[in-house]
């Protein structure tokens, strides 16, 4: 297994030098996240992560969950790592004080997601899940609610759940069959199937709290007509504290690609008694306000896995020795030289590299924005923020994903016939990596979340809320010393994103086909484009370091050659995707469903 | 997963409408003899019977149970045992093997169908055939009468396996740097010490023997790739008479735990003294792999191909049986709660990708495989040579090319199935598994481009591809207009990947760099142009009838699906290459 570092040097880059994290953390009255602070935090997240949970990666992997009539064991050291997670007072980092968070950013909080996701993905998901539930009762509970979930949940005493999917509906939730019947008492009794729910049963908290959605007996068809419930799998006393066993079960767990320490749980519940969390039929709503940064949680696993995957690709790459050099032998005192030599090994490892490292400058960029969403001190601001994070997070969960997968890809591919064995550890990475393509909404229902809702559902304004900022980048920079080239082409780019954007737009009001018709396309162009936009971003900051003489050359340096890279061998990709986008629906809609064969 | 079913319409399609095959059998005396049109549709039509049948059913039981090792001792899956036999009995091991030896004799354009069959049925259990199909190969082409006449008859009657044990811990790619000793004896046979790992079907219960084809070093042997010689070193020794005699001091140490082909057993073979004999002159052993390459590295394309047709035929099933969501254009099923998934285009756009990458997969090993069929039947030597040098410059892009695109269209395959794609129950995600070994196992793709462009393209001075590109030259100049939709593209496709060609055979000069920079975007580029041709092909034949039947109706909506969607990832590609080597040196180790 590779051994995982937190990259620290790159967060701090990112977050002192590019983003400027402290001045924002001062703007939004987070006196408590002073970068001493923050430099803590990080470092003991990295300690915690690389010393506990990435120990824990393949063992989990090999062991899985193991269900047992309706009981579901984590594999060995989960609940003992849970245990020490929850004392070191990192499940409430980013929660509200009030019911006992430490009420630190939400981008911190998401930096300490990314350790624990690089370190082991299948862990993280416990967490993960209880932090969605947390913000949508937090955002819609009542003051009561809060106090008996809100504040176990922040605890980490119990850990939570998301319950949407169905056997018949994934994408489609407006045809959900699970059903609540109002009690006297003011509760319902919830009935129904729900599949594919991570960490719906496990060994790692004393109750697990269910976010169920369900229909009213009244309600609408369709997607108005969905309600959200908390379902806890024990129901709380008067004082909180663990009570009677409420009907629910699980019914059996899935075996999976990848994942496999993490429970997918089929969750049966048989007139379990829930209690409606907002207002009914408004069910959809609530659970739209996690979203945002449940689907940043999921794009940044691309980049976890692809993290670890760069570490130990770029190691092996140093370590193994096979032919040589084809401008003649850099080692000749070994029988052959390291394989990092050889151009398409260097091509495999800067792709990951500068998809890695651009992946994390959008992630952060993002993360802030939830941060001035939440508190920025005008509505301005805070709408300003709302409108760049609706646009950019289909693109996060997506382009961050897809990026994973490619990159995790190559890290098994420079491993040659080990990289498939599974004791090297880089198979597992893809293997995790694949469904966060998939879940959350799949990275097609993300395309066309940006394209149709975002983009043209919005007349442009979301899009040009960011081509703006990259236009005005451009015009600043452009006579940038070194970089003027590259911010040219950007420019161009930025250009030719609003014109497409137009074309696929008009042909849309003749053809509702057009938007899925080029919509995963676009998006791809879209992410390569705003790659491209951060990457010059941390160019200027690295030539003015440079520039200025600050130590760490080497860092510097290594950043403006992975721009150049990014620049030169992968940004060309937006061609292919420009001319997809562009091709039209005609030849993806003309032919009849039986002529698909078969 | 939805039963497999042999594309038996679409193979026929390619071989008799598209490539009109009969005619060059006719005109292979060796071939004219033993396969016709209708023996070849026979055929086919038994072999999908048997792949889909016997073989397709042990692919998800096999993948779950997987090989186990005990003390030296491999087993494979449930039914693999029985399978085995019926495929065996079938004369399939020996498809194409020499009929003096007991083989069919088939041409490799129809063994090239039967290993798609095979291995969309099930990859792991495929590779067993594969692997002592090569093995035969060499002996064939390299080994002493002798030999030929005592192994030969047993490996294609599927009675002994046979395993090919190149890779060293230490040495993959890099074989001049292997360890394993051959010290000759006085009966001159040679004791044979050393480690291979990776052994594909290295041991396992399916056969009574196992015939290893091990490379090592003779002890007066050159350093590097040219001291290396091949020895036939069986499991069981065998008597004058054909009887089996003691085990060879040989045996399995352990199997690897792998991400996929979990029921192919990956074996560390220690050999220790065993006794083995030589193949072909001593140190000339690469060069008697190399025979069995071209072979084997198009087998390993097709066993992309035939992941991806399995993932397609379960997907576009999916696809219409799912309901989810409505049509961006209004309802569709009006009675059902929502409408199928095959509505909505952006899951057209995944299916018609997996199909035109499929269908253009298919028409081009095809190709290739009747390039081999060329070189090795012909009697006509200039025939011989040109089909020989398409062969050694089209071999890498299949290899490469085809097990790239299906590992795309696999993850396609899964995505399609969304939450259900990655649960194993569904066989989806077991395609993408046993597909990724394809794009490394037989010289990783990478290895592939350097081969195609330093050895084949700027090795060869541009002829070899002169070949091509004239072929496809002469065929878009003869076209009829009313194909212009799609000469017109690939017109332009051809011409960039001239001006690529001659570019980079300057650049190449210069800076041997250039070579491994470029080679894999190359590569695609390249594949992406041939898969043009061979669309355009199609269409050709599928426009003339598209009165006649919707199969060719179908052809042609792929067509332009392909031509509009898919090729113009080249522009991309080429501005990649065109980049050249510098942005990749920027950076010493240490920064990385």
């Amino acid at each position: 297994m590779p051994d995982y570092k937190a990259p620290l040097r790159d967060t701090r880059f990112l977050i002192s030098d590019v983003f400027d994290f402290p001045g924002s953390y001062a703007a939004i009255g987070a006196h408590d996240a002073t970068p001493d602070m923050v430099e803590a935090i990080l470092e003991e997240g990295a300690k915690f992560c690389e010393q506990v949970l990435a120990p824990l990666n393949r063992s989990g992997d090999e062991e899985g969950c193991q269900f047992d009539n309706g009981v579901v064991t984590t594999p060995k050291g989960f609940k003992e790592a849970f245990a020490q997670y929850v004392e070191g007072g990192w499940n409430g980092l980013a929660a509200d004080p009030t019911y006992g968070g430490q009420g630190l950013p939400h981008s911190l909080g998401l930096l300490i997601s990314e350790m624990v996701g690089a370190s082991n993905t299948s862990w993280g998901m416990y967490p993960g899940l209880t932090h969605g539930a947390m913000s949508a009762i937090h955002a819609h509970g009542s003051e009561a609610q809060k106090q008996t979930y809100l504040t176990a949940l922040t605890e980490g005493r119990w850990t939570g759940t998301m319950c949407l999917t169905e056997p018949q509906c994934g994408t489609d939730l407006g045809i959900i069959k699970t059903r609540a019947v109002p009690q006297a008492d003011g509760s319902y009794a919830i009935s129904g199937t729900k599949i594919f729910i991570s960490a719906g049963e496990h060994d790692l908290s004393e109750n697990i709290v269910h976010l169920v959605l369900a229909k009213l007996p009244d309600a609408p068809a369709g997607t108005k007509g969905i309600s959200l419930f908390i379902v806890p799998k024990f129901l709380p006393t008067a004082t909180g504290e663990v009570g009677a066993r409420n009907s629910l079960s699980c019914g059996s767990i899935e075996h999976k690609m990848g994942i496999k320490a993490s429970a997918t749980c089929v969750m049966n519940f048989d007139e379990a008694t829930g209690f409606l969390i907002g207002e009914p039929n408004k069910g959809l709503n609530c659970m739209f306000t996690m979203m945002n940064h449940a689907r940043l949680g999921t794009g940044m696993q691309g980049l976890c896995l692809g993290e670890v995957s760069y570490q130990g690709a770029l190691r092996y790459a140093n370590d193994r020795l096979q032919m040589r050099a084809l401008t003649g032998a850099k080692a000749p005192d070994k029988v052959a030289d390291p394989i990092i030599v050889h151009p398409d090994v260097r091509r495999m490892l800067l792709t990951m590299k500068a998809l890695n490292e651009g992946n994390r400058a959008l992630a952060y960029f993002t993360a802030q924005l939830i941060d001035q969403a939440h508190g920025a001190a005008e509505a301005e601001q805070r709408a300003e923020a709302e409108g760049l994070l609706a646009l950019l997070t289909p693109i996060c969960k997506a382009f961050m994903t897809e990026s994973g997968l490619e990159v995790t890809n190559l890290g098994m591919q420079v491993y040659g016939g080990h990289g498939y064995i599974r004791e090297w550890g880089m198979e597992q990475l893809v293997r995790d990596c694949r469904i966060a393509l998939i879940y959350e909404g799949t990275n097609g229902i993300q395309a066309l979340d940006l394209l149709g809702r975002k983009v043209l559902g919005s007349q442009g304004k979301l899009l040009r809320g960011f081509t703006k900022i990259v236009h005005k980048f451009c015009e600043a920079q452009g006579a940038h010393p070194q970089l003027a080239a590259q911010v040219a082409e950007l420019a161009t780019l930025n250009r030719q994103w609003g014109e497409l954007t137009q074309r696929i737009g008009m042909a849309a009001m003749n053809n509702p086909d057009e938007v899925g018709a080029a919509s995963v396309d676009y998006l791809m162009f879209s992410g390569y484009v705003i790659l491209a936009y951060f990457w010059l971003r941390m160019a200027v900051v690295a030539q003015a370091q440079l520039d200025a003489g600050s130590g760490d050359a080497a860092f510097y340096q290594a950043k403006l050659a992975t721009c150049a890279f990014y620049f030169k061998r992968v940004l060309p990709r937006t061609a292919a995707h420009l001319a997809a986008a562009d091709a039209g629906s005609d030849c993806m809609m003309a032919l009849p469903a039986a002529h698909f064969g078969v | 997963m939805a039963d497999y079913k042999a594309p038996l319409r679409d193979m026929r399609f390619v071989l008799n409408e598209v490539f009109e095959v009969s005619k060059l059998w006719a005109q292979l005396p060796a071939l004219a003899e033993v396969v016709d049109e209708d023996t070849a549709s026979a055929i086919l039509e038994e072999a999908g019977k048997v792949a889909a049948g016997s073989i397709a059913p042990l692919n998800r039981s096999g993948d779950e149970e997987g090989c186990s090792w005990h003390e030296g001792a491999v087993r494979t899956p449930a039914g693999f045992v029985e399978a085995y036999r019926t495929y065996a009995e079938g004369g399939w091991v020996g498809v194409g093997g020499d009929p003096e030896f007991g083989g069919m004799g088939m041409p490799k354009v129809i063994g090239a169908q039967v290993e798609e069959l095979v291995n969309s049925a099930n990859l792991s259990f495929g590779l067993y055939p594969m692997l002592t199909a090569g093995a035969c190969l060499s002996i064939l082409n390299h080994a002493s009468e002798e030999l030929k006449a005592q192994y030969l008859p047993n490996m294609y009657a599927g009675v002994w396996a046979g395993s090919m044990c190149l890779t060293e811990p230490h040495a993959g790619t890099d074989l001049g740097i292997i360890r394993t000793k051959a010290e000759p004896q006085a009966d001159g046979s040679y004791k044979i010490s050393g480690t291979k790992i990776f052994i594909t079907g290295g041991e396992h219960d399916l056969t009574e023997n196992i015939i290893h084809l091990v490379l090592a070093k003779l002890p007066d042997a050159p350093a590097g790739p040219k001291g290396i010689s091949l020895f036939l070193v069986p499991k069981v020794m065998v008597n004058a008479d054909g009887s089996l005699g003691e085990r060879n001091a040989l045996s399995c140490g352990s199997i690897e735990h792998k991400m996929g082909i979990k029921a192919s057993a990956t074996c560390v073979m220690n050999f220790d003294g065993a006794t083995g004999w030589i193949v072909d002159a001593p140190n000339k052993g690469l060069a008697a792999m190399f025979t069995m390459m071209n072979y084997e590295r198009l087998g390993v394309g097709i066993q992309g191909l035939a992941l991806g047709e399995r993932s397609y035929q379960s997907a576009v099933e999916y696809a219409r049986e799912r309901i989810q969501s409505r049509a961006p254009t209004g309802p569709q099923a009006k009675d059902k709660a929502a409408d199928p998934i095959i509505v909505h285009p952006d899951v057209r756009r995944m299916l018609l990708t997996m199909k035109a990458l499929n269908e253009g997969g298919r028409a081009f090993s095809s190709y290739v495989a009747m390039q081999l069929d060329t070189a090795k039947y012909s009697e006509d030597a200039a025939t011989r040579k040109r089909a020989d040098e398409l062969v050694a410059l089209l071999t890498p892009v299949a290899k490469a090319f085809l097990t790239d695109m299906a590992l795309e269209t696999t993850v396609h395959g899964q995505q399609i199935f969304g939450g259900h794609g990655f649960i194993r129950e569904w066989g989806q995600e077991q395609l993408v598994r046993d597909c990724r070994i394809t794009q490394i196992y037989e010289g990783t793709n990478g290895i592939q481009a350097l081969d195609l462009v330093g050895r084949k393209v700027v090795g060869s001075g541009g002829a070899f591809y002169q070949h091509f590109a004239d072929e496809i030259k002469a065929f878009t100049d003869s076209a009829d207009a009313s194909l212009a939709e799609f000469v017109n593209p690939l017109k332009d496709a051809i011409a960039n990947l001239e001006l690529m060609t001659s570019d980079l055979l300057e650049r190449a000069k210069a800076n041997p760099n250039e070579v491994g920079a470029a080679s894999v975007e190359y590569l695609q580029v390249f594949g992406y142009t041939a898969y043009a041709y061979m669309w355009a092909l199609m269409a050709r034949t599928a426009l003339a009838k598209q009165d006649q039947d919707d199969f060719y109706v179908s052809k042609l909506g792929t067509a332009r699906f392909f031509f509009a969607r898919l090729l113009p990832r080249i522009h991309s590609l080429t501005a990649s290459v065109k980049a050249g080597s510098e942005s990749l040196y920027l950076l010493d180790a240490a920064q990385f």
